[in-house]
């Protein structure tokens, strides 16, 4: 029992896909999951049922005591967004390491070539970074890159610009300049639920204006960049997430995963993270 | 345990990279365009992604995460996200001995003087991996140590063993020059089944 | 030509690539096979019975299975063709039932007994490795000869994907530099778990 790892909400399922009563692991402990009449419920493995939130197409729960409600994004909820339900993957890594990845734009030109990012616009400018006390979450603002094609619904290459934000140790919401909504943000967030602490399920969800592509090809776009990813994620080493400095070396474009990592510490999240360097 | 066979030079043309281990030490092993060969340590200081996933540019080794250029001595060239910076001389990847002799790439985790083992004249066949362990392997031919193994055989096979973990390693198999090398490949295989105990 | 396509499938991608490197367009329409089983859904079930991808249609034309549609897609082709292509096409399927299958298990959460799935596939990469290094000492890169055919398109997707299922290619140094000629080879494409090649583009 760990209270700075128990106490967060957890995504364990996309609610449109539980037909029927199932396991799954969380932090390393079974627990099962169903929906019944409309109403979901977790388990632990000694048949206590835990707290349960539905919120963004899934469940959410927490094997301790949440001492605040699950974050909101209010962007979400206005209308005329097609919310996605991009499904599941599975990857051993760190559920650290997933998250610190969807923070990252350095590697769009090389992991997503011709999507995300190209050669020779491979140059990060200077954003801002900063840990939002009021609220205790990491924001990175005025994050700004050249993309090929940014989103299924982005036509030739567009300078896109980016919020990022960690509302949660396991959890990012992105927001993203919308090629057909000038003013607008298109929402995308990463729900990782951990595992183990070196495997992790990941619920990517989307709330997108696009009134031109198919829901089956917007959900197409999120799993190709996302097993793009995943390559990467399985071949990192270590497989944790090391968050005391001296085992990796960030550069100034890695100001948010140095911000991420730097805030994991403060608060005591340990899981899925490495804490002597080897 | 000096210089250990980690490849055949032909499986690791010039401009390739490849994953390898000795033992504990993951390597990537990759031959520049000039021909020359290293073993580093295979994982990019940067974010720890593995290097043998990377790609030979020019003279460099870069990684596949975020392109960063390290150059023959594993001193970091470049940052593509800071195409303006020179790398500070510390992003450096660590490096181990390695040279090539005999059509065999050769590693020594450890500064060393010793002389490559000597193959005799024999030619390069293929690597093979069995799920044996480099010890036992050895001693299934009554050799008394794995580095170089002579196998009684028609083709006068010589083995350079590879040791990767407690129950797998890699046979480097040469053979006289004059050996037919895919009867050679065939008869390896049919020894990995013996050993492994399982039907070919 | 329609080809009713999932972005992760190994099948759809032997598809793809044959089209591309071929120069022919295709026409796309994304099925939603994870999480919204759409290739059960009525509308694919009408198009092909057995609800699996790829589906490809050419006119009245539908087919559903993958070697069929590499056949007909070079049709006109014969320089895609050998007589040994038969043999490593139903190879193509064993290392789909077995690589293909690990995969699926640890990506998406298929069922499968994964130890067994895992270990057909390393049988099976050691089948392929002893047979493209005897073509190596003959000088020969491809399943079949010199150059490409139906045969490595088959076989490729599904080894090369292999580590997404928790089998590893780093012990196969043959394969290896076969995956690589199938990586430069003119048009080539990539999908998610095989990388470009890198190396022949250059920083400005």
């Amino acid at each position: 029992m760990n209270a700075a790892i128990d106490n967060h909400w957890y995504p364990v399922a996309m609610i449109s896909g539980i037909d029927a009563p199932r396991e799954t692991l969380l932090l390393g402990k079974k627990i099962t999951l169903g929906c019944e009449e409309g109403t979901c419920w977790v388990k632990d493995a000694s048949g206590n049922a835990l707290p349960t939130v539905e919120r963004f197409g899934h469940l959410w729960t927490s094997p301790g005591q949440p001492n605040r409600d699950l974050f909101t994004i209010p962007e979400a909820d206005s209308p005329g967004r097609r919310l996605v339900d991009v499904g599941s993957v599975k990857v051993k890594c760190s559920p650290l390491r997933a998250v610190e990845n969807f923070l990252d734009i350095a590697h769009f030109p090389f992991v997503h070539t011709d999507i995300l990012g190209a050669e020779p616009h491979t140059e990060v400018d200077r954003y801002d970074v900063k840990i939002r006390e009021e609220v205790d979450e990491v924001w990175a603002t005025k994050v700004k890159f050249f993309q090929p094609q940014a989103a299924k619904s982005a036509e030739g290459g567009i300078t896109t610009e980016y919020m990022y934000r960690v509302p949660a140790p396991t959890c990012s919401v992105l927001y993203k300049t919308c090629p057909p909504r000038p003013g607008e943000w298109d929402v995308i967030t990463l729900f990782v639920q951990p595992l183990t602490d070196e495997w992790c399920e990941v619920w990517p969800w989307m709330a997108l204006y696009d009134d031109d592509s198919t829901m089956s090809e917007m959900v197409s776009f999120q799993q190709l960049i996302f097993m793009q990813d995943r390559s990467i994620l399985e071949n990192q080493l270590p497989r944790k997430l090391p968050l005391d400095p001296g085992m990796e070396v960030p550069t100034q474009a890695d100001m948010t995963s140095v911000a991420y990592r730097r805030w994991l510490k403060k608060i005591g999240y340990t899981y899925g993270a490495q804490l002597v360097a080897a | 345990m000096d210089w250990v066979a980690v490849a055949l030079t032909e499986d690791v043309p010039a401009g390739v990279v490849i994953p390898s281990r000795i033992e504990d030490t993951d390597l990537a092993i990759w031959c520049a365009p000039s021909g020359r060969y290293h073993a580093w340590s295979d994982r990019c200081p940067h974010r720890g992604m593995r290097l043998s996933h990377g790609f030979v540019r020019g003279e460099t080794l870069a990684c596949i995460y975020h392109g960063w250029q390290y150059r023959e001595n594993g001193s970091c060239d470049y940052i593509p996200a800071h195409p303006k910076l020179t790398p500070p001389s510390t992003i450096c990847v660590p490096t181990y001995a390695c040279t090539e002799a005999d059509g065999v790439v050769w590693v020594s985790l450890h500064q060393t003087d010793s002389a490559m083992p000597d193959m005799g004249g024999r030619q390069p066949v293929r690597s093979m991996p069995i799920n044996l362990s480099a010890s036992d392997l050895a001693a299934h031919f009554g050799a008394e140590d794995f580095t170089t193994i002579a196998v009684v055989s028609d083709h006068d096979v010589l083995f350079a063993v590879q040791p990767c973990t407690d129950s797998a390693c890699v046979i480097h198999a040469l053979a006289s020059p004059d050996a037919d090398r895919s009867s050679v490949s065939r008869w390896l295989e049919d020894l990995r089944a013996t050993l492994e105990g399982v039907p070919a | 030509m329609i080809l009713y396509d999932y972005v992760l499938s190994a099948s759809c991608y032997k598809v793809r690539l044959m089209a591309a490197l071929l120069g022919k367009a295709l026409t796309l329409h994304a099925v939603n096979f994870h999480p919204g089983r759409e290739h059960k859904s009525a509308e694919m079930l009408a198009l092909n019975p057995q609800g699996t991808l790829p589906v490809l249609t050419d006119g009245d034309t539908v087919l559903t299975d993958s070697a069929d549609i590499l056949r007909h897609l070079t049709v006109d082709q014969p320089e895609w063709h050998t007589e040994e292509d038969e043999r490593w096409l139903a190879f193509a399927s064993d290392l789909n039932n077995s690589l293909g299958l690990a995969r699926l298990h640890d990506v998406i959460g298929y069922e499968a007994v994964i130890d067994t799935a895992r270990a057909a596939g390393v049988m099976a990469l050691r089948k392929l490795e002893a047979h493209l290094t005897e073509q190596r000492f003959d000088g020969l890169i491809f399943l079949t000869g010199k150059a490409p055919t139906i045969a490595d398109i088959a076989c490729f997707p599904n080894t090369a994907l292999a580590p997404d299922g928790g089998v590893s290619l780093d012990p196969y140094p043959s394969i290896r530099l076969w995956m690589r000629a199938i990586r430069s080879l003119p048009g080539f494409i990539e999908m998610p778990g095989i990388h470009r090649l890198h190396e022949l583009a250059h920083p400005a």
